[in-house]
């Protein structure tokens, strides 16, 4: 047992085990429940969690047995002879010292000592005795063994799975007892696709149509229009960007800004273009070292440049340069492996096998990049951006045209005599155009680019993480416990192998993180729940054998994400409903065994975007720098000088979906950040989803949701037809799309009947509700400013009931 | 198999057995007493992750006031008196002093420059402090002096960010979000951990209080000095507290429907916090609200204007709030960067701030709130004794400083550790910032070891794998 969290006390261990007990009771891969304790099920959490942090792979802290210490993480540690005992005598429980040691009640030699925590309990004692006396066996740990394709199971309800997933899902229901909750109706089932794939919510018009397609295909098709939906790749980019801790500013105490939204359009089009995973990340870690490398590749370098750098004064730059490689190699292998590597900065791992020097050969390969935390972000490449460059296109005309005429100015102003003085108003003129081209520079994204022959750096281990005390000389290479790079002999491992390491099918964790982490997105929650940690202190998948064969099609299907999600956004698993029965809830309150359809709150962005859209006022404009929108004057630009103003977006800029937004990490989007987006200073594999007051505050007076607020009343007045309860309805489908029952419809009718009748006698409250920020309403609106106001009033209670917020 | 998710399911499991035994109730009620709802819901949402929590093992203190002197006060001209350094005024440091010494900015080789003010001794204890700080000396007998702080960064934002969180890291949590973690908060309509700000912005930013990686409802709640204390607190324009209501009545009414329909605690537990938001929505304007402070307490504090933000009305309000029972509240005040302008800044500053951080431990004691408070004074390292530019300016330094604690558990009217005759090195009880972040969980009932959180498969806590009790500063 780890200490875990303060929360964590003994009660919850019979409830722990009940869970985990209702998560395993299907067999773990290749295991069957007859034959007594699984290494992997039962076996490897109790050593992991109670004796490998004192006999496990870590040298330094090992402790008992012999000279060289006690492992009881490896068979041949275990077994070994310790002067006519063992640990572990496979086959003799009686014999094996570790029983006797779990079971003394002598403090002085029982294990784990008495001040590690609790005994191991009687339950567990059991399973390591049956363990032992079955023999013994020791398997590698399951997500470092390359995944087989498994068989598809046999089910005995034949007539609900629409694909390979739902047997999968199907084959442990029925063993645990369960049958599938029925399909969600059409509109929920709309809503969620249109909401998961795309983050934006569908026009009522487009879901009455999906209702009414009667084809047996229907959820096929509409799952394909959105797959080549406008708004795909903006919403998918987003957790990427998490991933890549993409920001729009350096980090630390500065926090200056930084142009690096080019590598963020770079994403959403190849998300749009369903790039295969492998080719994203093989360009993403090595595009410059593609042969004939092209713009776009090297721009995709840039996500290892989302990395921090550091401008206070007296800060050394090679510091901040260490702090950024490492950071990059831990967000590779979180990234790609969902294998957690900190640890092995400072000292070996003490639960994994990644040793201190291989987590520095891992660094060594990233360590030649010639980016050295420099103010100006060096180096960098030039990209294309129209208004820009349209700019700067005239610019030089006119400079030229004037040098054509008078070919002296060309060069700078003689410093030793004065120029002609008819030439004065000429020189004034192209130094005001030069200083013109100065302050409009073309656009830019920083880049990874490898330094050769004498500039390249040789990386030592730095001694307990610590950059200055540095050990012995290490070279490039991948961790011993993995499948070789792919290089040729004699060569090294550059991050061109690295790469091409990380999607080689070898790989055993890359396809399973990756589908693993699409499943959460979807569902709620991984198969594998620690979606950041593959390794052995993560948990166990849920599904392993669905785990493995989704991860094997991704593979076998080209890395094509698209198949992938369609897969199983179109099997009957994801399309129950998630009105899920009380008793099924009790069983399994985390749906861990997908018996009913996902509820899941919205993503921060999602929220925003799905307000601005419902209200019409969403732009549709991708991609280019990002946007300013609205938000409070925090005080803080004073404080830092210029650079930091929030001069709020004008025209269509105000409403740009919140991908476009403006990241600061010192100061992230008031209203995303109360939503749990994350600051983006460190990789962000999973995000929280909290459900507070301040929350609250935000969609319910935040002048932006205000503003939404106002443009969804005007059109549910000029949309929704002329009785007010035809209003209501129209207001409350643009958000939540489903038919309300006449209880709803009373209730909003009510609130505007009241809200009006309020207005009608404060007229100066009735104007800035209902205008106050967006403005008056057009001329041909029916409606006086009081009727606006309390429409007002009902579409902000609309955008903040539960439902909203949730994929349904 | 890791604790956290056990809890989380736990707590997940109860809530929906205890909400599914008692559905059959309904909350019809909402609609016509809806200031009955937050009750009435109360036992269907899971619990609040800030729900209140017993520590490890019986607790000196349960809430903490920290005033953060951010910018690096001069521990030379307010609390270690130096008569060598006075002496040796202009001459060259010794040069074993700086063996392996990294300045920020200064060449280490520069002259001494003495103390540029007189110190005196306070209280029964007759502590020596400086001619500055008079108020803070007429709490000598409740303080205990630390001289020998000890820091690794050498600049503001990471130094501070080591002090908040433990970690030069951005991303780690801070001291304040740890402490609402593992105790919960007892403040009913006001969040548990208040950040107040004076003086210019901090170099460390919002990541002096921020919630790192654990869940962002344990990070610091930033009250601002002016407009809406909380941001979007107040109700959109042309909005009234009585229409607001009807909105929120109407809200909880469908939400509730959709509670019957879906089963989802999380529902509950949103009509729960919309109450809490309409809660707040009156509580933090009236905390902010000093019309009716008497006017001996705005005196004593040192505030002329209570309609103006600072630091001393700052330091009144963090009493109103631990009064209200929020558990972590934080000043920032960051003015201290005396690089030059050293003897009017240190003047100025402390004419800013120690009269108000003095009545802040006084009327705590007044009130019987300080026994089981603890007040944290002190920034992210000290000054050098060198000199820097001209004759009046100190560097950043990071080998010694001075802080002082006072409240529950702490030794009062006690002087702990010694530095060198320049104030450079210490020379005895040593106390790095791991140090005094494991004594201070430690009075809060923690075994700073035992308090963690799992994030990306590490088990991580506020002092890393460091610090010690520092036994000698316990009551």
């Amino acid at each position: 047992m780890t200490h875990g969290t303060v929360n964590a006390r003994g009660s919850a261990w019979s409830v722990s085990a009940a869970i985990a007990a209702a998560l395993l009771a299907a067999p773990v891969a290749g295991q069957t429940p007859a034959e007594g304790p699984s290494f992997t099920r039962d076996i490897k959490s109790i050593l992991s969690n109670r004796c490998v942090r004192c006999h496990g792979p870590d040298p330094e802290g090992r402790a008992g047995g012999g000279d060289e210490g006690l492992r009881l993480d490896t068979f041949v540690g275990a077994t070994a002879d310790l002067g006519g005992h063992a640990a572990i005598v496979p086959g003799k429980p009686d014999e094996s010292a570790l029983i006797a040691r779990i079971t003394s009640t002598d403090p002085d030699v029982v294990m784990p000592p008495p001040d590690a925590g609790e005994r191991l309990s009687e339950k567990q004692g059991d399973l390591l005795k049956r363990w032992i006396a079955a023999g013994a066996t020791y398997e590698p740990h399951w997500a470092y063994v390359r995944p087989k394709r498994p068989l598809v199971p046999v089910v005995k309800d034949s007539a609900w799975p629409k694909n390979e997933i739902d047997r999968f899902i199907l084959a442990k229901l029925e063993a645990e007892g369960l049958t599938p909750q029925p399909e969600a109706d059409r509109t929920a089932l709309a809503r969620r696709l249109a909401l998961d794939l795309t983050g934006l919510p569908m026009a009522p018009e487009e879901i009455d149509t999906f209702v009414a397609d009667a084809s047996p295909d229907a959820v096929e098709k509409f799952v394909d229009r959105l797959l080549v939906h406008d708004g795909y790749g903006e919403h998918q980019a987003r957790q990427w960007l998490d991933l890549a801790r993409y920001a729009d500013s350096a980090g630390y105490a500065d926090d200056p800004p930084r142009t690096i939204w080019g590598w963020r359009d770079w994403v959403v089009r190849a998300f749009d273009a369903n790039m295969p995973f492998d080719e994203f990340t093989i360009k993403q870690i090595a595009g410059d070292l593609l042969p004939n490398a092209t713009l776009d590749d090297t721009i995709a370098t840039a996500f290892h440049r989302n990395t921090l750098t550091n401008n206070e004064g007296g800060t050394i730059d090679e510091e901040f340069r260490t702090v950024a490689v490492i950071d990059r190699v831990n967000t590779t292998m979180s990234t790609w492996m969902g294998s957690t590597m900190a640890c092995a900065q400072c000292h070996d791992h003490k639960y994994d096998p990644l040793s201190q020097k291989e987590y520095f050969q891992l660094y060594a390969i990233l360590n030649n990049t010639a980016d050295a935390d420099h103010k100006d972000e060096s180096p960098v490449v030039g990209i294309p951006w129209e208004p820009v460059d349209t700019r700067r296109g005239a610019i030089k005309r006119e400079i030229a045209e004037i040098e054509a005429g008078i070919p002296a100015l060309a060069k700078p102003a003689p410093a030793d005599r004065p120029e002609p003085p008819e030439f004065q108003p000429a020189r004034k003129l192209i130094d005001d155009l030069r200083g013109k081209l100065a302050a409009t520079p073309a656009m830019t994204v920083p880049v990874l680019a490898e330094l050769t022959g004498d500039k390249r750096r040789v990386t030592k281990i730095q001694l307990r993480g610590n950059w200055q005390n540095l050990g012995d000389e290490v070279t490039e290479g991948v961790p011993g416990a993995f499948h070789p790079a792919p290089v040729n002999a004699g060569q090294g491992v550059d991050r061109l192998a690295l790469a091409k390491w990380l999607v080689d099918p070898a790989n055993p964790l890359t396809a399973r993180v990756i589908v693993n982490r699409i499943w959460e997105r979807l569902f709620g929650i991984g198969m594998v729940s620690t979606s950041e940690e593959f390794g052995s202190q993560g948990e166990l998948p849920s599904h392993p054998e669905l785990l493995d064969w989704l991860a094997s099609e991704l593979v076998a299907r080209n890395w094509d994400l698209k198949a992938i999600q369609r897969l199983i956004v179109t099997s009957a698993a994801y399309r129950q409903t998630s009105k899920c029965p009380p008793e099924l809830v009790a069983r399994d309150p985390e749906n861990r065994l997908v018996a009913c359809g996902p509820r899941v709150r919205l993503p921060a962005e999602v929220i925003r975007d799905q307000a601005l859209a419902a209200s019409g006022l969403l732009s549709r404009k991708k991609g280019g720098p990002s946007v300013h929108p609205p938000q409070p004057d925090i005080g803080l630009s004073a404080a830092f000088g210029g650079g930091l103003d929030w001069t709020t977006s004008t025209g269509e800029d105000r409403y740009r979906r919140a991908v476009y937004t403006t990241w600061r990490r010192s100061n992230p989007y008031p209203s995303m950040a109360t939503f749990d987006a994350p600051s983006r200073e460190v990789c962000t594999i999973r995000r929280p989803r909290t459900n507070t007051p301040l929350q609250a505050l935000v969609t319910m007076n935040d002048p932006a949701y205000v503003e939404a607020a106002q443009a969804l009343a005007r059109r549910m007045i000029s949309e929704g037809g002329s009785t007010t309860a035809d209003r209501a309805l129209r207001g409350f489908r643009l958000v939540l799309a489903r038919q309300p029952v006449a209880a709803e419809i009373d209730r909003l009718v009510r609130l505007h009947d009241d809200a009006l009748a309020d207005f009608q006698e404060s007229p100066e409250d009735a104007r800035k509700m209902a205008t106050d920020p967006l403005g008056p309403p057009p001329v041909d609106l029916a409606a006086n400013l009081g009727d606006l106001a309390a429409w007002t009033v009902v579409a902000n209670v609309i955008l903040n009931l539960d439902e909203a917020f949730m994929c349904p | 198999m890791i604790d956290r998710h056990i809890h989380e399911a736990r707590a997940r499991l109860l809530s929906r057995r205890w909400f599914f035994s008692d559905c059959g109730l309904g909350l019809a009620g909402i609609a016509a007493g809806a200031i009955a709802a937050r009750e009435s819901v109360a036992g269907l949402a899971p619990p609040s992750p800030l729900a209140v929590k017993p520590p490890h093992y019986a607790p000196k203190a349960k809430r903490v006031v920290y005033m953060f002197q951010a910018g690096a006060p001069s521990h030379l001209e307010l609390f270690d008196w130096k008569p060598e350094l006075a002496k040796n005024d202009g001459k060259l440091p010794p040069a074993d002093l700086l063996q392996g010494y990294r300045a920020a900015f200064i060449n280490p080789n520069s002259a001494l420059l003495g103390p540029k003010y007189t110190f005196q001794p306070y209280g029964k204890a007759g502590v020596e402090m400086s001619e500055l700080v008079p108020h803070i000396g007429g709490i000598a007998d409740d303080i205990c002096l630390i001289r020998s702080m000890q820091t690794d960064a050498v600049n503001h934002a990471p130094a501070q960010i080591l002090m908040n969180t433990g970690s030069q890291q951005f991303g780690r949590p801070s001291f304040g979000a740890w402490t609402l973690y593992g105790l919960g908060s007892e403040a009913e309509d006001l969040p548990g951990f208040v950040v107040l700000t004076s003086a210019k912005g901090t170099s460390g930013g919002a990541s002096n209080y921020g919630s790192g990686f654990l869940p962002t409802s344990y990070g610091g709640i930033p009250l601002r000095g002016s407009g809406d204390p909380v941001l979007y607190l107040s109700n959109p324009k042309g909005i009234d507290r009585e229409a607001q209501r009807a909105s929120l009545d109407t809200l909880n009414r469908l939400n509730d429907m959709a509670l019957g329909r879906f089963g989802d605690p999380e529902i509950a537990s949103r009509i729960q916090a919309y109450e809490l938001a309409y809660k707040l929505q009156e509580s933090a304007p009236e905390l902010m609200n000093l019309a009716n402070e008497p006017k001996e307490t705005l005196a004593r504090y040192g505030i002329t204007d209570p309609s103006q933000p600072g630091y001393a009305r700052n330091c009144l309000l963090a009493r109103r709030l631990l009064e209200r029972g929020v558990r972590f509240v934080q000043l920032f005040h960051e003015a201290w960067d005396q690089h030059g302008n050293l003897k009017a800044g240190v003047k100025q500053n402390c004419a800013d701030t120690q009269q108000a951080s003095a009545a802040l431990v006084s009327d705590l004691k007044e009130r019987g709130l300080l026994d089981d408070t603890i007040v944290i004074w002190g920034g992210e390292f000290g000054r050098t004794p060198m000199v820097q530019g001209g004759n009046d300016g100190r560097d950043h330094h990071n080998r010694a400083f001075s802080m002082w604690l006072a409240g529950g558990g702490i030794k009062a009217g006690h002087v702990h550790g010694k530095t060198d005759d320049f104030g450079f090195n210490v020379v005895e009880n040593p106390v790095h910032v791991h140090d005094l972040n494991a004594t201070l969980l430690h009075l809060l009932g923690f075994d700073h070891t035992k308090l963690t959180y799992r994030f990306q498969g590490r088990d991580y806590r506020l002092t890393d794998v460091h610090g010690h009790l520092v036994k000698g500063i316990l009551a």
